[in-house]
């Protein structure tokens, strides 16, 4: 077993360095929509990232996480809008609510296993979803506008210009990214490890088996909660679609594409998809088919998405050079 | 040395004339839904917005006309995001479109911050020309408190002294409603009662027609557009409401895009809009003439506006040159266009930026030929909408 921990050598870590050079490129050499579509990439990265803890490292496939995205969203927009109080404090406000939230969602949700752990999170989703929907205080389906961003006056910096609020969403994803390698490499994060590959060992050995899963869910809640609120802020306008079930699922294919248990390959498949989204769109309105054909593509012939296709090219070209 | 001097400013002349010469096109950026259950008003409005600017202009002051595409999908994510590609990518001068009041709610403060001038086509939100306006977003359809204000004192004149209100419960809806209910009591009218049924989710009306049956009004008032009209007028004359209590509607209810379907159904309803095909004038006949021709049937209430539009967008950059340079100007001349179009006079109001126009109070009737037409009974003039909140 320890060996396989220790197999080297691993691409995800120079991933994640290439990653953070093309998102500096990017912000350095193009215009005004290529720094919003990098924001939104950032925020997608987040929120991938976090499903990715749930996912890739504890094994528990989530189709309700857009709830907490919105949740966060509307939790900073509240703050904001309503009780006027500055980004600053609305933000992590917003990251406390939709912890809570996803704890006490968790309560009822870790118990399951399974498929009946997939359906729960979808209904939880569901529930959020139509909860908005029907809510007048939050404009119901016409969705609230008019959602500031955080203050960087501070700095002389206007955070309403896209080069200022990409650089901010890029750190933050950066942030995150961080936070969730130290919490994978922790104990914690090994227990989660093992519970993905086989759990009733782990309950035998007398593991708090549901406290460790209530902990991620909570965790990841948290931090999809923290997308939602840059992604309020970065659009102004927030809708009850952010928490339909359809967002879950797209998110959900950022990590499988990318590559589950890879927080770099989480923050890749965000890019790639948001990237495909907008160029396809532009080509042809039937985009969502032909993202439809890429995704089962992946799924048949590249297990670990690109990034596990990534990290055998090393041992590959290892072993094609070996040959000569 | 003087030969490569003049070589060099010889190139450098024929390199930077020649853009010059041939003018940029005016890239005006078209946000309409042309998938999900909006698409059809999405490409009627498409449809009569291309035969508006084949009409009055494909080119104004040397710079040709060209329309960039994006589908909303009626979704307001879906249409920030295409506005902001619109804007930031594609670099369009004008944006024109906007079917769902919620897409609208969802692009404005964008559009508003990046001072791109947007014509709103169809969405109605009492607040877009109301407490939420803004200097770049101008109104060629309506604001549904002005589609309805006026029935409630002229149905008042008819006689009728107490009324039942239904809509969906949502914000056009409620707008509508609320706006009747001032209009109507303020006239000496009483409410029968109201019901919202909710939105999207309604199978069938008969609780809510039980409701009205029983509560007995003189009158019913309703606002449904889309299939649900259909359906709900079809409904109300088989529980055989129809006979006994009449039917007055915000006109959507029998809309030219689905009159000619509903037949018998809808004989005798009232209906109060700013455009019915039959309106008698020169701009109408027009219209509906080339729109006949080449597109095989009747334009509609929804097609009109992005026809005028075009119009109003040909004229306005007529009087600025088409220069975009100073855009506060070409507003300025926005506000200076008036003409008679096919739903009578057409101009903007510099204080709301929402369209100033005649209201039409019609009766579906059955016609010679065996179909039915709204005809129309009453012309409500220059109907303008209250300040309400909006200060630019």
């Amino acid at each position: 077993m320890l060996k396989t921990v220790t197999r080297a050598p691993d691409v995800r870590d120079p991933l994640a360095a290439a990653l953070v050079a093309a998102a500096a490129m990017a912000w350095l050499f193009t215009g005004d929509f290529g720094k919003e579509v990098l924001s939104e990439v950032a925020v997608f990265a987040i929120f991938a990232m976090s499903l990715d803890l749930l996912v890739g490292c504890a094994g528990l496939v989530s189709l309700g996480h857009a709830a907490f995205f919105a949740l966060g969203a509307y939790a900073v927009a509240a703050f904001g809008v309503f009780v006027n109080l500055p980004m600053w404090m609305a933000m992590p406000l917003a990251v406390a609510v939709t912890a809570v939230a996803a704890a006490a969602a968790g309560f009822f949700a870790v118990r399951l296993g399974g498929v009946f752990f997939i359906m729960m999170t979808l209904a939880i989703g569901q529930m959020v979803y139509a909860f908005f929907l029907n809510s007048r205080a939050f404009n119901a389906d016409d969705g609230m506008a008019g959602i500031g961003r955080v203050d960087f006056s501070f700095l002389a910096l206007d955070s309403g210009e896209p080069a200022v609020f990409s650089a901010f969403a890029v750190c933050a994803a950066v942030a995150v990214f961080l936070l969730l390698r130290m919490v994978a490499r922790s104990p914690f994060g090994h227990t989660l490890a093992a519970l993905r590959r086989n759990e009733p060992r782990l309950r035998s050995l007398g593991c708090p088996v549901l406290r460790c899963k209530l902990a991620a869910f909570t965790l990841a809640g948290a931090l999809a909660g923290f997308a939602g609120a840059l992604a309020a802020q970065h659009n102004g306008f927030i809708s009850p679609d952010l928490a339909f079930w359809t967002v879950s699922g797209e998110v959900l294919v950022m990590v499988i594409v990318g590559g589950m248990g890879s927080l770099s390959g989480a923050a890749l498949g965000a890019a790639l998809v948001i990237l495909l989204r907008h160029h396809l769109a532009g080509l042809t309105e039937f985009w969502v088919f032909y993202l439809g054909v890429l995704f089962v593509l992946m799924v048949l012939f590249a297990e670990g998405g690109v990034a596990g296709m990534l990290s055998r090219l090393p041992r590959k070209l290892h072993r094609r050079g070996g040959n000569v | 040395m003087n030969k490569k001097r003049f070589v060099a400013a010889l190139f450098t002349a024929v390199v930077f004339a020649v853009p010059a010469a041939a003018a940029e096109p005016v890239k005006i950026g078209v946000l309409l839904p042309f998938s999900g259950v909006y698409g059809g008003l999405g490409s009627d409005q498409e449809r009569a917005l291309g035969l508006g600017f084949d009409t009055f202009g494909r080119s104004v002051g040397g710079r040709d006309i060209a329309l960039v595409k994006a589908d909303t999908e009626a979704k307001p994510a879906v249409g920030l995001q295409k506005a902001r590609e619109l804007i930031l990518r594609d670099r369009v001068d004008l944006l024109v479109g906007i079917v769902s009041s919620a897409v609208a709610g969802a692009v404005r403060d964008y559009v508003h911050n990046a001072g791109v001038p947007l014509f709103i086509t169809n969405a109605g939100n009492d607040l877009l020309t109301g407490a939420r306006c803004s200097p770049w977003i101008i109104r060629t359809s309506f604001s549904n408190s002005q589609i309805v204000r006026g029935m409630g004192p002229w149905l008042h004149g008819r006689g009728y002294r107490r009324a039942f209100l239904m809509a969906f419960d949502y914000s056009a809806g409620r707008q509508m409603m609320d706006a009747f209910r001032d209009s109507f009591t303020a006239a000496g009218g009483a409410i029968a009662g109201e019901e919202y049924p909710p939105l999207g989710q309604v199978q069938d009306f008969a609780p809510y027609l039980v409701k009205l049956k029983s509560a007995a009004p003189d009158v019913t008032f309703v606002f449904f557009a889309g299939p649900p009209a259909i359906k709900f007028a079809r409904e109300y004359a088989a529980f055989g409401l129809s006979s006994d209590i009449p039917l007055a509607a915000a006109g959507w209810l029998t809309s030219a895009l689905h009159i000619d379907r509903q037949g018998g159904e809808v004989d005798g309803v009232y209906s109060i809009l700013n455009y019915v095909p039959s309106i008698a004038n020169a701009e109408n006949a027009a219209f509906q003439r080339a729109h006949q021709a080449r597109f095989g049937r009747a334009g509609s209430e929804y097609g009109v506006a992005a026809y005028d539009t075009a119009r109003l967008i040909v004229d306005a950059l007529a009087a600025v040159g088409a220069d975009l340079s100073d855009k506060r100007a070409f507003l300025r001349a926005v506000h200076g266009v008036s003409f008679n179009g096919p739903r009578g006079p057409f101009r903007i109001d510099p204080a709301t930026n929402n369209i100033i126009q005649n209201i039409y109070i019609s009766q579906v009737r059955k016609s010679a030929r065996g179909g039915v037409t709204a005809e129309v009974l009453d012309v409500l003039p220059d109907m303008r909408d209250a300040a309400g909140g909006c200060r630019m």
